[in-house]
């Protein structure tokens, strides 16, 4: 990038002079004249090392939160539902909230190892990894909530369509059901992606390991991968076919999980934009916590010279597109329930504008649209505290999202007799506190043993990838005549 | 780099234009005709006709926003084609009058005394009526018209890096403007004509139709050019591969989005929101509800999945086309039902209008292309876009 041997009409090996905009912007993707090994050493430096302090301080910190989530779901099993804040009309209420904000929070991961490949954006290499790592994790903390939320989990194997004696079928036009082939797939799909993905570098650490045991789990691990030239061709097609597989499941898992409202005839729930306006919200909130722990990430690591601030301005173009997009599905919804001259949709958005959830509807609208908003600036967008302070707010905003859609509607529903204020109980608050412990220590754990950044995948973006870098003038003859 | 003369960009002297304005008048008409002969049915017929044509030009205005705020290097040497055909948007704004004229056969809510002995529709009054309905057809158009007559300015002098930053602000800006009024177009347009029924995704679903056929009409104007050798070198296969690859990605958009408004809606099972969907399910609308899936989406899905289908552009030239059988049919749909109750009834009005509009679309169309190089010479990305490949 940004040589000028790259403005030749030629083909570059791995197409390195394809993202977009490499005039205007000269600054190359890998800052700070990495060379292959330096990546190498590098990336693989931060696992092969000793355990910082720290980590183990923010380990031990996430295991108790992890503590947390495994007392009060045992709790949960042990004494039932009850427990939690739900009541006659909200019968779903924090647990659902965190399912559908931990399953959102995934979508990035998937949007950027696929969509963006596809879309020949080259930046994703830095941060593909261990967003995709986030994704899996976040996945994990969602399926985790309408699990416990079955109430009777010693029979959840009902879900699924296992013929049996008792001739029990799940009912098929249940999106509760969809839920869990969505989710499923979504799931094992992704961490095949990340595997794949993961092989290459693996063999790298296997390559470098100087413990036995080392060597036999990482050696496991790398499939027995070579380097050689026919296994990166089949590396690259088994990842585009991938990406292709992936790229769907971008759109449909959050469409699904918009169904288990919008195929009600709850106001407020029952509305035809679900759909594409819960992915949107998903890339939004997924990506606003890809920032946060990519600044987090970089700064423990010393990884500021591959996720560089070019790749964090990247990402707030994206969160700031999607937060528009949210803000036009409000914007719509609200306008369509005035339009639509149905008293009780009527009612529902000025309740929620202003009724007893006003306040939870106003950190939702500040959060996800005006937030956002600040990423107009080239100057915002570039600064790194003011970025790493406004994705936490988005995180923030997109779990209220969640919180508006669903209290809001249930508590006032067609009947004013039946209306009840929600709130949630002590142990709704420690199960999601919990989840985060879960996330993170999975997290941590692979921040430890597995390499966040692809070592492949960069290296292919460095200049000197390209076989027509000026480096290879005098001696690679050889790559002139392919 | 290779420097590359004015004159021989520019598009020779052929029977094109003068084509498309003798078919336009023949269209034009007939039409006329056909106004004297049946008012209600020509100006049911001309809206199908005309929201066809309008969301091209829109879907091509979407293509020249996305081309800027994305920074897109490989369409730069067929920018000077998308504007061309964005250069219809004047043409759309003048041609909309008729719908203004026609305002009182095509919409229900424009009548007073309708209004009034309907307690939802006079719900609605403040914003359904004829006043703030031809304002805000003004605002759509004031707006677009500004959006594309900036960026097309400032495509005629671009040198430089920062005309191209320029043009990228104007686009990140343009498109949020896009977003709202192309959604309250449709509403306007489209979903008042049954002004009981609401659906908050219609607006995405209109666009996800509108872009999907201006990047068809971009390929047509492209093998248009083609046929008269020209552009030869500088759009390839390489090109028609994304372009090709962007068809397919908003075949699906389009299919996923009205999928999920017919999903949501039968799966709520509420007679105000599945009576749209009755009507269109009645008689021989059924057969015609059903064989747009297979046009709009089942062919078009399966044949543009391979690489070798969209390299070849007499294949997705037609494809092109089927698209804008797939499109007619859906605006035909969004129109009709409500006009023509239990059965399809096609006239021959619903095609003198579509040859009328499409004639003079073509004619703006190719004026434009002739009044500049076919190409933006001077835009630095120029020979990056031309030697463009896939991986």
């Amino acid at each position: 990038m940004g040589n000028p041997v790259n403005m030749t009409n030629h083909k570059p090996k791995q197409s390195a002079d394809s993202s977009a905009g490499a005039i205007i912007e000269e600054t190359p993707l890998i800052a700070g004249n990495h060379t292959f090994s330096s990546i190498t050493e590098k990336i693989s430096g931060v696992i092969e090392g000793p355990t910082p302090k720290m980590w183990w301080v923010l380990f031990s910190f996430s295991v108790s939160l992890l503590l947390i989530l495994v007392g009060s779901v045992g709790f949960l099993i042990w004494e039932g539902t009850g427990i939690w804040g739900l009541n006659s009309p909200v019968g779903w209420g924090w647990a659902i909230v965190n399912f559908v904000f931990w399953v959102g929070i995934g979508h990035a991961g998937t949007l950027i190892s696929a969509v963006l490949h596809l879309f020949r954006q080259k930046w994703r290499t830095s941060i593909n990894r261990f967003a995709e790592a986030m994704t899996i994790f976040a996945v994990i903390c969602a399926l985790l909530f309408p699990t416990i939320h079955v109430g009777r989990i010693w029979v959840l194997y009902w879900f699924f369509p296992i013929p049996n004696q008792m001739s029990m079928w799940p009912n098929f036009r249940s999106p509760l059901l969809w839920d869990v082939f969505a989710v499923s797939i979504y799931f094992t799909v992704s961490l095949l992606f990340w595997y794949v993905g993961l092989v290459p570098d693996i063999a790298t650490l296997r390559d470098r390991a100087k413990t036995r045991g080392k060597k036999i789990i990482y050696g496991i691990l790398s499939l027995g991968w070579r380097g050689a030239n026919r296994h990166w061709r089949h590396y690259e097609l088994g990842y585009l076919i991938l990406a292709g597989l992936s790229t769907p499941l971008v759109l449909s898992v959050h469409s699904v999980v918009s169904t288990d409202f919008a195929t009600s005839i709850i106001p407020g729930w029952h509305t035809t934009i679900f759909p594409p306006y819960f992915v949107a919200g998903a890339i939004f909130s997924g990506f606003a916590m890809v920032m946060t722990l990519a600044i987090i990430a970089r700064k423990a690591f010393g990884m500021e010279e591959f996720i560089t601030v070019n790749h964090l301005e990247k990402m707030a173009k994206i969160i700031m597109v999607t937060g528009l997009m949210v803000g036009y599905a409000y914007s719509i919804e609200f306008f369509i329930a005035w339009y639509s001259g149905n008293d009780y949709e009527r009612f529902t958005f000025i309740n929620r504008a202003l009724g007893p959830y006003a306040w939870a509807y106003w950190i939702m609208v500040s959060c996800n649209v005006i937030i956002p908003q600040f990423f107009w600036s080239k100057k915002l967008r570039t600064n790194v505290t003011v970025l790493f302070i406004l994705s936490i707010f988005v995180n923030i905003g997109m779990w209220f999202e969640r919180f508006v859609i669903i209290t809001s509607s249930l508590s006032r529903d067609y009947l004013p007799s039946s209306w009840d204020y929600y709130s949630p109980s002590i142990w709704d608050i420690a199960t999601f506190v919990g989840s985060f412990g879960l996330f993170f220590t999975l997290f941590l754990l692979f921040l430890r043993f597995l390499p966040m950044i692809s070592m492949a995948e960069v290296k292919g973006v460095l200049p000197q990838a390209d076989p027509h870098h000026p480096m290879y003038q005098k001696s690679g003859e050889a790559h002139e005549n392919k | 780099m290779t420097s590359r003369s004015e004159n021989t960009y520019m598009m020779p002297a052929n029977n094109y234009g003068k084509l498309a304005i003798v078919i336009a008048l023949i269209g034009i008409l007939l039409s006329t005709f056909g106004f004297v002969k049946d008012p209600g049915q020509f100006f049911h017929s001309y809206l199908v006709a005309y929201v066809f044509w309008v969301t091209i030009s829109l879907g091509a205005l979407f293509f020249l926003l996305m081309h800027h705020v994305t920074g897109a290097f490989w369409s730069v040497s067929l920018r000077h084609v998308v504007e061309s055909i964005v250069a219809t948007i004047p043409l759309m704004a003048i041609l909309w009058i008729p719908i203004g004229f026609g305002i009182h056969d095509l919409y229900h809510w424009s009548h007073e005394s309708v209004m009034a002995s309907d307690k939802l529709l006079a719900a609605k009054a403040p914003y359904l009526n004829t006043t703030f309905f031809v304002i805000r057809t003004l605002i759509y158009f004031i707006i677009w018209g500004f959006i594309s007559y900036k960026l097309r300015s400032l495509s005629k002098r671009t040198k430089s890096n920062n005309d191209i930053l320029s043009m990228r602000k104007v686009s990140a800006v343009g498109t949020v403007f896009y977003a709202l009024t192309v959604s309250f177009a449709m509403f306007d347009w489209l979903m008042s004509l049954d002004p009981h029924w609401y659906s908050t995704i219609y607006g995405v679903y209109l666009f996800g139709g509108a872009y999907l056929n201006g990047i068809a009409m971009v390929i047509l104007v492209i093998a248009a050019l083609k046929s008269l050798n020209l552009l030869t070198t500088e759009v390839t296969s390489e090109h028609y591969q994304d372009l090709g690859k962007l068809l397919f990605g908003f075949v699906v958009f389009w299919a996923y989005i009205s999928a999920s408004q017919y999903f949501l809606i039968w799966y709520g099972n509420i007679p105000e929101e599945t009576i749209w969907f009755k009507r269109r399910w009645e008689g021989t609308w059924k057969a015609f509800s059903l064989s747009m899936i297979a046009v709009g989406f089942i062919v078009p899905f399966f044949a543009l999945m391979f690489r070798a289908a969209k390299r070849n552009l007499v294949f997705l030239s037609s494809i092109c086309l089927l698209l804008f059988v797939a499109h007619w049919m859906d605006m035909y749909w969004n129109v009709m039902p409500g006009f023509h109750r239990g059965n399809v009834s096609l006239s021959w009005i619903d095609l003198s209008t579509m040859v009328a509009l499409g004639g003079l679309f073509f004619w703006t169309v190719w004026r434009s292309l002739a009044s500049r190089s076919l190409i933006p010479l001077n835009d630095p990305y120029l020979n990056k876009s031309i030697s463009h490949k896939n991986f």
